[in-house]
């Protein structure tokens, strides 16, 4: 098949995948590989007061137990804030906290020893949540911060907000809860790391972001930079979860103290929900008012995130959704305030829809709320102000060319569906109800102002004839090494199969930002572009001489070869790359992506990432029917329509979308890790629970006609911005069905059952 | 290193028990493997009866269905006549686990583990299925809610095994089902379950009805007072108002992680409401 733009060409990694022959770095034995785990604290607060390691040590096979004393360099990771300890020192701050490292020959002597550790903890008081972490009187989770448990602090405001409430016809204020989810990716963080001779760190890790990596481990433990290097193939998955630091830091500790042996270390399933990076749990206080004619016109919330022990992106997470409190939508008045609070529960940092997913939630059971009050339909009340380019957003900046949140609402305006609503409400059975209900959403694009988002692309043609593509982009799954083959073939002309594309490796690849953002085929492949057109132009001059043409006018590249089309004479790649010298053969080209800057006196607190130039967009319907008895709602049908710009592969596309509406799903009905006094209940697979393929509905994924102008390639990431959809539009149907309102994540049975028994949500609480 | 025996009949398994003693016994695995996950420091020897043909065989003999004990879910589900004269028991095998798991999991071992929410409990007590067990030195059967006698707990015996279940044909045209609300759609561990065998009357009552309950107490639950409040014609609100008001107080379910007592047994009467369909 020819590797062209918009065709759906089939994943290169999906063969191997499904048949379990490609490698993820869990995958990977070098032979006689040590093992590497982590004693962790299971204590959510409190001080070190010894850490007794006799017993361990005597064990067989048990090689070093290493503690916060044998760290060299600061002892602190993180990839803004640099607070979280590779082995706790003097203080635990979360029940995941490593106290110490253990090598070990074996898994099971690693873990006899793990067992047989003795750590003890004096107890401290806990942080539990946005309560306690607001409580000037709370005991401090980093005890030298002046600012408490504050972590950031910000605001955004436009317009005069008090003054705009006064002109209100309707007002809607309410306060909304979402849960912590997990990443759950099938992989857990894992890797493996062998010091050379030479005082070379190679790490091998299940890792979204090579690069950076190398940072933190050299700023934690003091290895110059230069000699760390680490790969990152295929990921099993990373949804944000392996976004910075989890196994990297400890494994390069280990290889420190052990080298010349490969080190091996996985985390267990339960040691990854402990230890491993969260959403954010929030909550969400609402006030929101509309003109009698229709119009929204002010808005004022207030954010609290639950960053747990550790900064991780934290404030970055809340910056993003302060940034989209408002929704899609024009709204002159507004100020919304946000809070990113440190407690002793587990880290939340990135993750799909990093910090949007728990506004969307909100907004837009805010908007359907103000429309039931105007009697004007949701989306009718949608279109009227969902936001057109050229428009101002929160930010206060003009919406970009591409926003094509319009173009999606009438798409599902015009949904028989949609227009069907009264039918699918009327047509429930016995002991149920039928609703259907929308969000729009919307998610950007890229780091955002003041981080470099950039990327640098590789690409060669091998003396084979086919190319190899350099990635330094990690593949979590979404699928952008099969894009950037694509991308590259289709500007040389090439099949499936002729573009090859590598893993990242940091001693091969150039760095490049991270697998993130919605960022990783939008930056690396607009470098990609430019440099594949370089290649081209080279291999068209270089045939052009051999083959005696004047100019490269009627010269043209096929798979495998170059064409003068009116002689009807070829050159073999293979031929014409035995020609050519290596550095001719490769072509290196960078891509920055564009940054709008933010308007003077709009906005106070927002240091990272703030604010976006793109977006991409979305309108979801879901069709539900709720069961009275047990008060389980079933998704029946559900629809996405979305504005990424350009499709460059459909089939991959929808995979983006409908992987976004299942984990939105899971997130709408069921996932929510329940902590109380720092102590996760739920830690396993069969407490915590995600959906499987019975719980999801048939999904219609399409999109709207459309292309941004950043770049050359038109697109825009769309692996985040499916996410929003769900939890709305399901609490959307819900009430549209039962004429209630569910203003707390996840709505799975007992709590919609309590809310139709009218509110005995006291007994939920005894949870 | 953990010793692992398949005996290929029974004769060879009461000799391998014999020599160990300490040894524990497994069917598909799904339970106690689970279980040993927990237990790094568990090294006693593991029989599996996988490869003990009569555990795995089933046979019609009249109007009574013997299923061996070792049998796979999902055998039982590709018998048409399990799926024809014994829905409720289908239903509820159907909804345990998920594909793999009912490739692997057994009937035998899901009464043998006896949690309140195994799935093939109610339908095996609404059906008034007796156990059959056999040791090296005898056999016995016994009624199953004898068999079951508290969570994890069974009347087997030291040196005892399940060896067989056996089944009545209920009388034809009864109505059979088996729902479960658990908190997914598969592969999610019932939060209340109700299995129903009645017999109908002409006029759509019951002459008679069986309910048992799953999850809602330390073994089944079933409530004599709760069937009689259905046993007599024609079937009316009033009747399954005091059906499910009765089941509610017959009930003793717990609170933990999945689901409050409170809604536990808020559902265990709702589900009665769904004879009214
Ligand atoms: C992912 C998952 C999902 C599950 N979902 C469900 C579900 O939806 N519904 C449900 O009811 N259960 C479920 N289970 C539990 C389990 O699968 C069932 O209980 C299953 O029937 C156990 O059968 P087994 O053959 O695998 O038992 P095993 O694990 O082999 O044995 C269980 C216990 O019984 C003993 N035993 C087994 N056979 C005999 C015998 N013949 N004589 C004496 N003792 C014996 C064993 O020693 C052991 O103690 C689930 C388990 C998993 C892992």
């Amino acid at each position: 098949m020819r590797l062209e733009l918009g065709a759906r060409i089939p994943r290169a990694d999906g063969l191997s995948k499904v048949t379990g022959t490609e490698p993820y770095a869990v995958d990977l034995y070098p032979p006689n590989p040590l093992w590497a785990g982590a004693k962790r604290a299971g204590i959510p607060h409190g001080l070190i007061r010894g850490i007794d390691n006799a017993r361990a040590r005597s064990l067989p096979g048990v090689m070093r137990i290493l503690t916060s004393a044998d760290v060299p360099g600061s002892n602190r990771h993180g990839i803004i804030h640099q607070d979280m300890p590779v082995l706790a020192d003097g203080k635990v701050r979360h029940g995941g906290d490593a106290v110490a490292l253990v090598i070990a020959e074996s898994r099971a002597a690693l873990r006899q020893a793990l067992e047989a550790i003795i750590v003890q903890i004096d107890p401290l008081p806990i942080v539990a949540g946005i309560d306690d972490a607001l409580d000037p009187q709370s005991p401090k989770v980093h005890e030298e911060r002046p600012e408490g448990n504050i972590l950031v602090h910000a605001r955004i405001e436009r317009g005069k907000v008090d003054q705009a409430f006064e002109s209100c016809a309707a007002e809607v204020s309410e306060v909304f809860v979402t849960p912590v989810q997990a990443h759950l990716f099938l992989e857990t963080e894992n890797g493996l790391a062998f010091l050379a001779e030479d005082g070379t760190l190679e790490i091998i890790a299940s890792t979204q972001a090579p690069f950076r990596d190398r940072f933190e481990i050299s700023r934690a433990l003091s290895i110059p930079f230069e000699k760390i290097r680490v790969k990152a193939p295929y990921l099993g998955g990373g949804f944000g979860g392996k976004d910075g630091a989890t196994v990297q830091c400890l494994l390069a500790l280990a290889a420190l103290a052990v080298p010349l042996r490969w080190i091996k270390m996985v985390w267990e399933r339960e040691e990854s929900m402990l230890a491993g990076y969260k959403r954010h749990a929030t909550r969400l206080h609402y006030r929101a008012g509309a003109l009698e004619d229709g119009t929204l016109y002010a808005l004022d919330c207030r954010l609290f995130y639950d960053t747990g022990a550790y900064a991780h992106l934290g404030g970055e997470v809340l910056e993003l959704g302060m940034e989209h409190a408002a929704g899609p939508y024009r709204i002159p008045h507004a100020r919304v305030e946000g809070w990113c609070l440190y407690t002793n529960n587990p880290i939340a940092g990135a993750m799909r829809a990093f910090g949007v997913c728990q506004v969307a939630f909100a907004i837009e059971q805010v908007i359907d709320l103000l429309a039931e009050k105007l009697h004007i339909d949701p989306l009718d009340f949608r279109l009227r102000n969902a936001l057109r380019s050229g428009d101002e957003n929160l930010s206060s900046l003009p919406a970009a060319d591409s926003t094509g949140m319009q173009a999606c609402l009438r798409q599902i305006a015009d949904h028989p569906l949609w227009t069907g609503r009264e039918n699918w409400k009327s047509s429930a059975s016995a002991h149920t109800r039928r609703g259907v209900g929308i969000a729009s959403v919307f998610n950007a694009m890229g780091y955002g102002k003041n981080v470099r988002d950039s990327a640098i692309a590789r690409i060669e043609l091998m003396t084979s004839g086919e190319f190899m593509v350099t990635s330094a982009v990690a593949d979590m799954g979404q699928g952008n090494a099969s894009t950037y083959a694509q991308i590259a073939g289709s500007i040389l002309h090439q099949n499936e199969g002729q573009v090859h594309v590598t893993q990242p490796d940091t001693a091969h690849a150039y760095p490049s930002g991270s697998s993130s953002a919605g960022r990783t085929t939008y930056t690396f492949g607009n470098a990609l572009f430019q440099a594949a057109h370089e290649l081209r132009n080279r291999i068209l001059n270089r045939g052009g001489m051999m083959l005696f043409t004047e100019d490269d006018r009627h010269l043209e590249l096929r798979p495998g070869c170059i064409r003068h089309a009116p002689s009807g004479r070829e050159l073999p790649l293979s031929r014409l790359a035995s020609l050519m010298r290596p550095e001719e053969r490769v072509s290196l080209a960078h891509f920055v992506a564009p940054v709008v800057e933010p308007k003077p006196g709009t906005y106070e607190g927002l240091r990272i990432g703030f604010p976006h130039l793109l977006y991409a967009y979305g309108a979801h319907l879901a069709a539900i029917e709720v069961d009275l008895l047990s008060g389980a709602i079933s998704v029946l049908h559900y629809v996405a329509v979305t504005d990424g710009g350009t499709v460059l592969n459909p089939t991959l596309f929808e995979q983006q979308i409908e992987g976004g509406i299942a984990q939105g799903m899971g997130f709408a009905l069921l996932e929510d890790l329940l902590i109380r006094q720092g102590i996760i209940l739920n830690p396993d697979l069969s407490t915590y629970l995600i959906p499987t393929s019975l719980d999801l509905p048939t999904m219609e994924t399409s999109w709207v006609n459309g292309s941004d102008n950043s770049g050359p390639l038109g697109m825009k990431g769309v692996g985040e911005v499916a996410m929003n959809g769900p939890l709305p539009a399901i609490a959307n149907a819900f009430a549209h069905a039962t004429g209630r309102r569910i203003f707390q994540g996840p709505l799975h049975a007992e709590r919609v059952f309590w809310t139709l028994a009218g509110s005995q949500c006291d007994q939920e609480e005894k949870r | 290193m953990i010793q692992l025996f398949f005996p290929l009949s029974l004769r060879e398994l009461w000799e391998i028990r014999s020599r160990f003693p300490q040894s524990r016994l497994f069917a598909g695995g799904t339970d106690l493997f689970v279980q040993r996950r927990y237990q790094t420091q568990d090294e006693s020897p593991l029989i599996g009866l996988e490869r003990i043909q009569e555990l795995r065989t089933t046979a019609w003999e009249g109007d009574t269905f013997t299923v061996g004990a070792a049998t796979p879910i999902r055998q039982l589900l590709e018998d048409d006549s399990v799926q024809t004269l014994l829905p409720v028991l289908a239903q509820g095998l159907a909804c345990m686990g998920g594909p793999a798991l009912r490739n692997m999991a057994t009937i035998g071992g899901n009464l043998c583990t006896a949690s309140p929410a195994g799935d093939s409990l109610p339908p095996l007590y609404v059906l008034g299925a007796d156990v059959v067990l056999h040791s090296e030195f005898g056999r016995r059967s016994l009624p199953i809610k004898e068999f079951i006698l508290g969570p994890g707990s069974t009347s087997l015996r030291c040196g005892e095994i399940l060896h067989s279940i056996k089944i009545s044909r209920p009388p034809p045209g009864s109505v059979q089902w088996y729902q479960k609300v658990g908190q997914r759609k598969a592969n999610a561990i019932a939060i209340v379950s109700l299995a129903v065998l009645g017999r109908s009357a002409p006029d759509g009552g019951f002459q008679s009805i069986r309910l048992a309950w799953g999850s809602v107490g330390p073994t089944v639950i079933t409530s004599r007072e709760a069937e009689a409040c259905l046993e007599s014609s024609p079937l009316t609100m009033e009747k399954v108002n005091s059906a499910a008001q009765t089941a509610r107080q017959a009930v003793a379910p717990i609170d933990d992680i999945r689901a409050s007592a409170e809604y536990r047994r808020m559902l265990s009467g709702n589900l009665v409401y769904r004879l009214l369909r």
